[in-house]
């Protein structure tokens, strides 16, 4: 079989297993939701007052834009998955006895990854010529205009997101909870390196054109060129995202891009990124070795391993097993000796399950940023080093509500007496101490002022994150969820200090508890009634 | 004690039916369930260890039906699935505590518990190794102390010996024969020779229904005079393979000698003693041709 055949099966059969699973259908629905977005202008370009007149080449543009802003973000959380599936399925075991290449490997890999992504921008093309007819302010298709820069600008961006999931998965260090973290850092810097670009006069092409990832300097530049011509007293403010705060009052009519051989050669580069991606992914992919996949021990551990191999060889040669076992009988006249809620043991179970796999630098950090809470001013505390110590845990509370899955533990668990809600509450009142221990600086200091209402806040920051991360755990079954829609959100609200979305309290102005402990309280329910639904004898 | 099995039913998705009304009493001592692949072996053992649900019919443990409370089953039931998973990042020891935790232990009874148990399926040495670190015999060892952790009255132990060297193997079908005296022991298995060594019942499945239920000593008899032992060339073995129910081959300098299974026995073949093996494949190929005579009638 030729190199290239086998990259076509590799690819095929990948992306064959992904689109019939259940969370394809998942994956599509996100890309309808942002047709719908565009339609119902939540997602809105304006440039100053202005937005474009409904055309093949504006609609082209916004959903070109969505593919490279949106999509390479919430894309990338939906294909970093290929390689683990394949750990998890034991399937790599079989491929790694074959002659396969491991370049070849994160190529297909790359490539499966690159054509769900191009699925999701191909249904927004779709939606595209559908917003053009409802809306009818053109009626004429322009296919040129339309997908021309669905394919120059997004599809160039979603292979390089294809290309770094694989990169982030063949990363040891990158392929767990800190890769699904660490990207929405990554990103954010390559939306704001293409963002200071849109203030730049001259539009990024050649090698310059690897600092503008999303293709958004080179649209905005030539639309506020094209606008300057209709209103030359047009400002150079111009925004693009959800949200309509300020809705357009004129409009005008953006006739496309114009694709120079520079830009295009701007995006081709991309391509070329996206190739020396996937190769690199290739040096660090570990081939599904064992002893490259092993766990991180510790000093200690890892003398105790190097005995071990003694030990079990000594057990080969173990004297004759005994004739009779004794195994001391468990009291069956105790009362209540099954059905006792021993929650408090449970907990501790939990919580020390929550600290497992962490190096001694996690807790050495977490300390300090507690002495940070306690030792600071009250309001640098609050607003600062509170934030950075409840982003801190955020790979402990991911683990929530999905380690049955992830371990296939869950048979093990669920056959033990009341086990979903013991467990449920055990795990969750893990997460809530947890939350308390990292942010307590913080509450002995509120305490110690009598500042009831920013305790309160605090308070709902303690319930609510842990109470997100297990209902999100339970209902997906993966920490992937969590960690992007956690850090997004911490981003987002408590970081800038947005009131409504400030869920750690932050400031007196963004606070708003109340609605924090009742959402703490309806998402536990939730993630109660999920697992109980799923479990046939909860 | 008493587990029954009240014609029950198990239909999945799609209209599969793993499990057709399926009846049974059990007492104290160890079941042998035996039964080819997709029998229905594993979905049973789900629905008595409360996994799943049955469709139709009911579970009485003890008079109670374990749909309507499970809790009664489950604080007093040791499972050990035929796939689970372990916490990598914990040891043997705190795995075990976490799980003597969920199942609701006390835990001073549950340390001393797992250090007996650890001891028992000869962990004791690597008790603070990681268990990702294991082998998978290893980790099957980790199963089945933790099905043992609540001193169970009723042990479903689906392919225990899966994965375990010889050695082991022996141990745990002789830890079996301990355990058996005071509670009800399911154990499901491809391998003939673990039901041999520690099962009082059989309990033979196939196709959903059960095919036969008996002690080894009434098996083995319903298939006296049945089994015929035969020498013959190499060339003439696949034709007899055509021709006859055969349950093993051996060969030796005189030939292949031949074990065949059939009410009238071949020319020159001579009668032996039925093992457990032979009774297997006779029953299921007795129940073969009457599912085809059924379908066909």
């Amino acid at each position: 079989m030729n190199g290239s055949r086998t990259l076509y099966h590799m690819v095929r059969a990948d992306f064959l297993e992904r689109v019939r699973r259940y969370s394809f259908l998942l994956t599509m629905g996100f890309a309808i939701y942002l047709g719908y977005a565009v339609y119902a202008r939540q997602v809105t370009l304006r440039l100053d007052d202005y937005r474009g007149v409904d055309n093949s080449a504006w609609l082209g543009t916004v959903v070109g834009l969505i593919a490279t802003v949106w999509v390479t973000l919430i894309g990338f959380y939906i294909v970093k998955n290929s390689i683990q599936r394949d750990r998890r399925t034991r399937v790599g075991q079989i491929l790694a006895a074959t002659p396969m290449n491991k370049s070849f490997y994160t190529l297909g890999k790359t490539l499966s990854n690159f054509a769900v992504l191009a699925v999701m921008v191909l249904i927004l093309a779709l939606a595209a010529v559908l917003i053009q007819i409802l809306r009818g302010e053109e009626t004429q298709i322009a296919l040129g205009a339309l997908l021309s820069p669905i394919l120059l600008l997004g599809l160039p961006a979603v292979a390089v997101v294809a290309a770094l999931a694989v990169l982030f998965e063949s990363l040891p260090v990158l392929r767990g909870g800190v890769g699904n973290v660490f990207y929405f850092f990554f990103w954010t810097g390559l939306i704001s390196v293409s963002v200071t670009l849109v203030t730049g006069t001259q539009q990024p092409t050649g090698l310059h054109a690897l600092q503008d990832f999303t293709g958004i300097a080179v649209v905005m530049g030539q639309m506020q060129t094209q606008l300057r011509q209709l209103d030359p007293q047009v400002s150079n403010a111009a925004s693009f995202g959800f949200g309509n705060f300020h809705s357009t009052t004129k409009t005008f009519l953006w006739t496309g891009i114009r694709w120079t051989p520079a830009l295009l050669f701007g995006r081709a580069l991309w391509l070329a990124v996206t190739g020396a991606l996937a190769l690199l992914a290739a040096v660090f992919f570990d081939r599904f070795d064992p002893a490259r996949n092993g766990l991180r021990l510790g000093r200690k551990q890892k003398s105790a391993a190097n005995l071990d191999v003694l030990d079990t060889r000594f057990s080969v040669v173990a004297p004759a097993l005994p004739s009779v076992f004794h195994l001391t009988p468990l009291l069956r006249d105790a009362p209540n000796r099954q059905t006792r809620a021993r929650f408090f043991s449970l907990i501790v179970a939990e919580f020390r399950l929550l600290f497992r796999g962490h190096g001694w630098w996690w807790y050495a950090a977490a300390a300090g940023l507690f002495l940070g809470c306690l030792l600071s001013p009250v309001g640098a505390a609050r607003s600062g080093v509170l934030v950075a110590a409840w982003i801190w845990p955020v790979l402990f509370w991911s683990q929530m509500g999905t380690r049955e899955e992830s371990f296939s533990t869950g048979s093990l668990i669920f056959s033990a007496p009341r086990a979903v809600p013991r467990q449920l509450f055990a795990m969750y009142t893990a997460g809530v101490l947890l939350a308390a221990l990292t942010g307590g600086g913080l509450a002995l200091r509120l305490l110690f002022a009598a500042d009831f209402s920013a305790l309160a806040a605090w308070g709902a920051g303690v319930l609510f994150i842990p109470a997100m991360a297990l209902a999100l755990g339970v209902t997906t079954g993966s920490r992937k969820p969590f960690e992007a829609v956690y850090t997004a959100w911490w981003y987002v609200g408590p970081l800038h200090h947005i009131r409504q979305l400030d869920f750690m309290g932050t400031t007196a102005q963004s606070s708003t508890p109340v609605g924090y402990f009742a959402a703490a309280a309806l998402l536990v329910l939730a993630a109660y009634m999920w697992r109980s639904v799923r479990q046939a004898y909860a | 004690m008493q587990l029954a099995i009240e014609n029950v039913t198990k239909r999945y998705r799609k209209g599969v039916v793993a499990l057709r009304e399926f009846s049974l009493d059990l007492k104290p001592g160890v079941l042998g369930l035996l039964g080819p692949n997709g029998a229905g072996k594993t979905t049973l053992m789900s629905i008595l260890a409360t996994i799943t649900r049955a469709t139709e019919g009911r579970v009485l443990w003890n008079d109670t039906d374990v749909a309507r409370d499970p809790d009664v089953l489950r604080s007093v039931l040791g499972y050990l699935p035929q796939d689970f998973g372990v916490y990598p990042n914990l040891n043997a020891v705190e795995f075990l505590e976490y799980l003597a935790a969920v199942k609701g232990l006390d835990g001073a009874a549950a340390r001393r518990r797992i250090d007996e148990l650890l001891d028992l399926v000869n962990l004791a040495d690597v008790r603070k190794r990681p268990l990702g670190g294991y082998s998978g015999g290893m980790r099957q060892r980790v199963g089945i102390a933790q099905a043992l952790l609540n001193d169970p009255e009723l042990l479903i132990v689906d392919e225990p010996t899966a994965g375990l060297d010889p050695e082991e193997r022996v141990r745990f079908r002789n830890l079996l024969s301990d355990l058996s005296g005071e509670r009800i022991v399911i154990l499901s298995t491809h391998i003939v020779s673990d039901v041999e060594a520690t099962a009082t019942d059989i309990a033979l499945i196939a196709q959903g229904t059960l095919v036969a239920h008996a002690t080894p000593e009434n098996l083995l008899k319903s298939v006296e005079g049945k089994v015929w032992e035969w020498v013959v060339l190499s060339a003439d073995l696949t034709a007899l393979k055509q021709k006859f129910l055969i349950s093993s081959t051996t060969r030796r300098s005189d030939g292949v000698h031949v074990r065949v299974l059939g009410e009238e026995p071949p020319t020159n073949a001579q009668p032996v003693s039925p093992n457990l093996e032979d009774a297997y494949l006779f029953c299921l190929s007795r129940h073969r041709a009457g599912a085809r005579a059924g379908a066909a009638a």
